[in-house]
This record gives structure tokens, sequence and C-alpha cells, in this order.
């Protein structure tokens, strides 16, 4: 895991990878092929394997994994082309189709196989000697912090470091970390496996798997907590030389690498508490289920006597006293008053005003500005307009040129000009004739 | 002397655990290890506790898997019997409570489980009839959402009592003090026998409980006798 650079931002990481449609689907037959690319290479130092080769191991694969499948070669070409889809498989001699491809396998395919072969989990030694290179290598990076005497120094000795060989080594810690959940995981399937099986027998092999575990946890939680102290002091040390330099770059690397070396101490207690909890959790019902009845003959009792339930029930009995009454002051019982207002007459007599019509005036004026001559829009608009009242003087311009257009030819150029009515309007002119002008 | 802190019982009952740890005893609270300050305090004050609580008729017991309770044995203490949903539901808990595949997860289980649990020891037309046994006739679907009610309603107050932690809507965590519900099995004597022992001792009722206890909308009355 590499340091995450600040502009992969992961809103438009996650944008990106939806639009691309990215997605894996790999069969146990995929797999089990690329595991045995990936032995074979590393047993043999290959870079690259011919396509021969590749389809001889491919069939190797399926005579374990599927043994009557029919056509394995053809099988192989499709699981070598599914393979490249998925960027699992590179094609890397460049040839085209002069001759047989040559390929190898990339990086995702890599990080998959390894995740399946890789035994990880993090142990007393792998953590001592991760912590130990990592407290060596941050007491380096301070020590050229406190030389470097340029940009370029604190580029090349401090951050390129600190991004890349110190995040490698946290992020090998985290790893581990991750190894060790699984593996928790899997002591606590064995030990329900182990007492489902055994019962009784299994007491002693889970009791020594639940040590053996917690003595792990422990010694990993003392190690972190003592280390991760000195890797917290040391790029603290660091980040003080960065900000004297205002050397914002390596300030924010180093306080990204402390971000993750808390992560790291954190997950040592937080495994601790967990795992001390299902300790007792399992302790408790060892000692007190199973040690109890050694022929596991409760469950069956119980069941039965469940099934039975219904035709002879019994019920527990158990403490019950109501809660404490409070006593409150005696008060008349009040009325409320209905909710009312005065009687009123609510009903106003309607006032008498002077009608409207404006449309007619509308009509009426645009026919007075034609009489008179007027032979634009706007020369019309502009006549009629401070006859009617102000406040309608936007809405009144449509029905102005509608009122035009009924009354008379109006023409237009291609471009109609705009043309200034009164102060505050404009409206695109037109050229207007009397219907009964020649 | 004893190793208790308290030598006592004005020292127990002054100390800022006893008005909490009361309370919970006096409401039918199961208090286990999982309680934590509280169960020491009761281990703790346990021998100056048990006359305490004689003289309101009622008995501080102490299980061997590790919880207190307050039994009530005579009528100076309000005193409950639990209703048939809430003993269905506990005794198929402590069925789970004892399978090793609950161990994985520490005591944790979905919801689901206690219900196909429930579901597949009883029989659905059984679970109905024992939940809702004064409909002769029911719909599938309406009893299926009844039943599922009750058994919500039941774990509710099971984890009242301490029998169950409700972790949140999913899932739950089982407490040592389930055990109770398979009191009457525990032994190697003839269950019969075992349960008029219970009874005899106060700690189990026969029969069908006092008062409307089949309908899911019931209050806290069921089956409670009030204190005088």
């Amino acid at each position: 895991m590499t340091t995450t650079p600040p502009s992969a931002d992961p809103n438009r990481v996650i944008a990106s990878l939806a639009r691309d449609h990215v997605n894996l689907d790999l069969k146990t037959v995929d797999l089990c092929f690329l595991a045995g690319l990936y032995l074979r290479a590393d047993k043999a130092a290959l870079a690259s394997f011919e396509e021969d080769v590749l389809i001889d191991l491919f069939e190797q694969v399926c005579d374990v994994v599927d043994p009557g499948a029919e056509n394995p070669r053809k099988r192989a070409t499709h699981a070598i082309q599914r393979l490249r889809e998925q960027r699992m498989l590179a094609r890397v001699d460049g040839a085209g189709i002069v001759r047989a491809g040559e390929y190898a396998l990339t990086r995702l395919a890599a990080a998959v196989v390894e995740y399946f072969l890789a035994d990880e989990a993090l142990t007393r030694e792998s953590l001592t000697l991760l912590t130990g290179t990592l407290r060596a290598q941050l007491a380096e990076v301070l020590a050229a912090a406190k030389k470097a005497d340029g940009e370029e120094a604190w580029r090349t000795k401090v951050v390129g470091p600190l991004r890349v060989t110190v995040a490698d080594l946290v992020a090998g810690i985290e790893r581990r970390q991750r190894g060790l959940d699984a593996q928790q995981e899997e002591v606590q399937a064995e030990i329900a496996k182990l007492l489902s099986a055994d019962w009784f027998s299994a007491v002693d092999r889970c009791q020594s798997l639940l040590d053996a575990t917690t003595r792990t946890l422990r010694e990993l939680n003392e190690i972190l907590l003592r280390d991760t102290h000195h890797f917290v002091a040391l790029l603290q040390e660091i980040q003080a030389l960065a900000t004297a330099t205002e050397n914002t770059d390596a300030e924010a690397t180093v306080q990204r690498v402390i971000e993750h070396v808390d992560r790291i101490a954190a997950w040592g207690g937080a495994r601790q508490r967990a795992w001390s909890e299902y300790y007792q959790y399992v302790h408790r019902y060892l000692r007190d289920v199973v040690r109890l009845d050694p022929d596991r003959a409760l469950s069956q009792r119980l069941r039965d006597q469940l099934a039975g339930w219904p035709r002879r029930p019994f019920h527990l009995v158990t403490a019950h006293a109501p809660s404490i009454r409070l006593l409150r002051a005696l008060e008349a019982r009040v009325e409320r008053p209905p909710v009312a207002r005065p009687r009123a007459e609510r009903e106003a007599d309607p006032d008498w005003v002077d009608p409207e019509n404006v449309l007619a005036d509308i009509d009426a004026l645009v026919a007075r500005a034609l009489e008179e001559g007027k032979t634009t829009l706007a020369a019309v608009s502009e006549r009629v307009l401070p006859e009617l009242p102000e406040t309608i003087h936007y809405a009144a311009t449509g029905r102005i040129a509608h009122a035009v257009a009924q009354a008379a030819r109006v023409r237009s150029e291609r471009e109609r000009p705009w043309a200034p009515v009164g102060e505050r309007l404009e409206v695109e002119d037109w050229s207007v004739a009397r219907r009964d002008a020649p | 002397m004893t190793d208790s802190t308290f030598h006592t019982l004005e020292a127990a009952l002054a100390d800022d655990h006893f008005p909490e740890v009361d309370l919970m005893l006096r409401r039918g609270r199961h208090i286990g290890r999982d309680d934590g300050t509280a169960y020491d305090y009761l281990v703790d004050a346990q021998s100056l506790l048990e006359p305490f609580y004689r003289r309101f008729g009622c008995e501080l017991v102490q299980q061997s898997d590790g919880y207190f309770y307050l039994l009530p044995s005579g009528d100076r203490l309000g005193r409950r019997q639990l209703s048939a949903g809430e003993m269905l539901v506990g005794q198929t808990l402590a069925l789970l409570y004892l399978d090793p595949a609950t161990l994985q997860h520490g005591g944790v289980l979905p919801r689901e489980a206690l219900l196909q649990r429930l579901s597949g020891l009883l029989g659905t037309d059984a679970l109905v009839r024992t939940l809702s046994p004064r409909k002769r006739k029911y719909d599938e679907r309406i009893a299926a959402e009844t039943v599922r009610t009750q058994v919500g309603e039941a774990l509710r107050r099971l984890a009242e009592l301490g029998f169950v932690d409700v972790l949140d809507e999913a899932r739950l965590r089982l407490r040592p003090a389930l055990m109770r519900f398979a009191a009457p099995v525990r032994g190697l004597s003839d269950p019969n026998l075992a349960l008029e022992r219970l009874v005899a001792r106060g700690e189990v009722l026969l029969g069908e409980p006092n008062g409307d206890e089949s309908g899911a909308d019931d209050d806290t009355t069921d089956g409670e006798e009030p204190a005088p």
C-alpha cells in the first residue's frame, strides 16, 4: 500500500472506476491457473511465459480442478482471453500476429495470488524486525532532514523515503495485522468446530488455542505500544523541522505517516480488548457449560423441554416492584374554555370601482395611433403606452403588438432592429402600413 | 471476618452502587459478570445483603453461572411470572447459548437465527397456537406478523430482565442468566421432579399465566402480583 497522493480525491477515483465499469470475475480455475503461473515464475525466475507454456499449464490445472472437462485447449484459449480482458495477464512481446505471444502476470494478478498464497500474519519476530527497520529508517530520515539545505534535498532525502520506504514498512505492518485478524477468525471458527465435534474432549485443545492467541496478541501489543511511541516522536521531530523551513509538502507527508502509525497502534489496543471479551466468554462457556455437561445431554434435554412446553407450560418467576408513585398536590379539575372569538359581521360590502377594460382601450388607442399615421411598432407603442397605467406597460407592449398585427399590415427585416420605447422598454421593431394602403 | 470490603450492612448500603443495584434487583433484573462493577459489588456485599433482602420476604440468589437475582418468596415485594412468549423465546435462547456455533461470535447472534430456531423446534402452527391460543382460525401472513411482533416484545422484556442484550435492530448478545430457563433439565434427575422442586422453591409457577398473556399489545401488568 502506498501513501495516497493528495490529488487522489476518493469521490473522483470512485466515479472514474464506476465510469470504466471496472469489475473482476475470477473462477476457481482462473485463480488456480494464476497461482500456478505465479509459482512457476517464482521457481524458475521467469519474467514471462510463451503461449505454449501457458496452455500446457492450464491443461495441468484443468486436470486437477475439473478432471472430466472436454476440450481443455479451447478452454485455455478462453481463459487466457478472459484474464487479458481483466488485466491479469499482459502480452509483452509486441509481435502481434507475426508469432505466438509471450505473456506476463500483471501487478494485479500478482497481488491477488499473493493474497491467497502469502502467510503474512503478524508474529513477534516479523513485527520486531519491521519495527526495528522502521526505526532505523526514520532516524536516517531525521538526520537527512536536519542537514537538508534546500527544496531538492528535502524532496529526495526526506519526502521521497517517507513516501516510499517508510510508507511501505508501515503498510507491511498493517498488512500483517490484517493477516492476524483473519487468523483470529480462523481460531474462533476452529474452537466452535472442535467443540461441535468432540465436546468435552476438545476442552484442552480449545484452551491452548485461546492461550496461544492471547499470548501473541499481548506480546504484539506491547511491542506496538513501545515502538509506535518512538516512531511518532521521530516523525514529530521531522515535522517540526519541515514547519521551520516552511516545507508544506514534507509537513503533509509526515502528517500522513503519523496518522498511519496511530492507526497501527490503535489496532493493537482494539484487538486485545475484543479478544479479551471473547476469551472470557469462551472460558466461561468451557467451565460452566462443557465441563458441567460432559456428555452433552443438556442441549437434548432442553430441546425436549421446549418441544413439550406447550403441553405442560411453566413460568419463571421474577421480582417486580412497581415504580415509586409520586403523589401530587390535589387540584380541582379545571374546565378548559372552548376556543372562541367575539361575534362580528365579517362579510364586508363590495366597493364601487370604475370598470376596467384595458384590452378594449389598447385596441382603440392602437387604431387611433395608426390613424394618426404612425409607421412603426415602436412609434405606435410610444403613442399608446403613456395612456395606460405604468404598472402594466411591460405586459401591454405585447398586447399592442398583437393589436397592431390585427389592425394593420406589418413587415419586418430578417434581423429585426431593437427600438427604444420610452425610457425603460425596447421592442423588436416592425414597419406598419394600413390595410387599405396601396 | 470475611474477605468482603464491607464490614457492616450500613457500609454496604452506603456504597454508591447500592441504589442502582437495589432497583435493578427489585425490578427483576439478573445481574451478571457482564454488568461489571454492579456484579462485583454484589459478590462483595452478598453476605450482608442476603439477610437484608430476607426481611423483605425475598431471597438474593447467586447461581454458579455467574449471576444474581432476587426471588420473592412472600407477598412483601411484587412478583411477576414470565408470559408464554417470553418462556418460549427464553428457552430457545438458552438452547442457542449452549450451541458451540454461537460461541464463534462470542455469544452474539442475529435475531433471524432466533426465529428460525424457534419455528424449527416448535413448528409454525404450534408456535402460532401457543402465542395466540384464542384464535381458532388465522391468516398465515397475519399470524407470521403476530409471531414476529410477540417475539420482539418478549425479547424486549427479556433484555430488561438481563437475560439478553439487544445490541441493535439485528443482533443480540446472550447472557449466562438464560441458563435459568434450563434449570428443570440441568440435573440428571427426572425433569418433572426437578420442576416440582423449583415450584416448591418459588422459582417457577405451573400452568397458564395469570391475566391476559396472549395479546401482543398487553401492558406490563401480565401475570404480576401487586405489592401490598
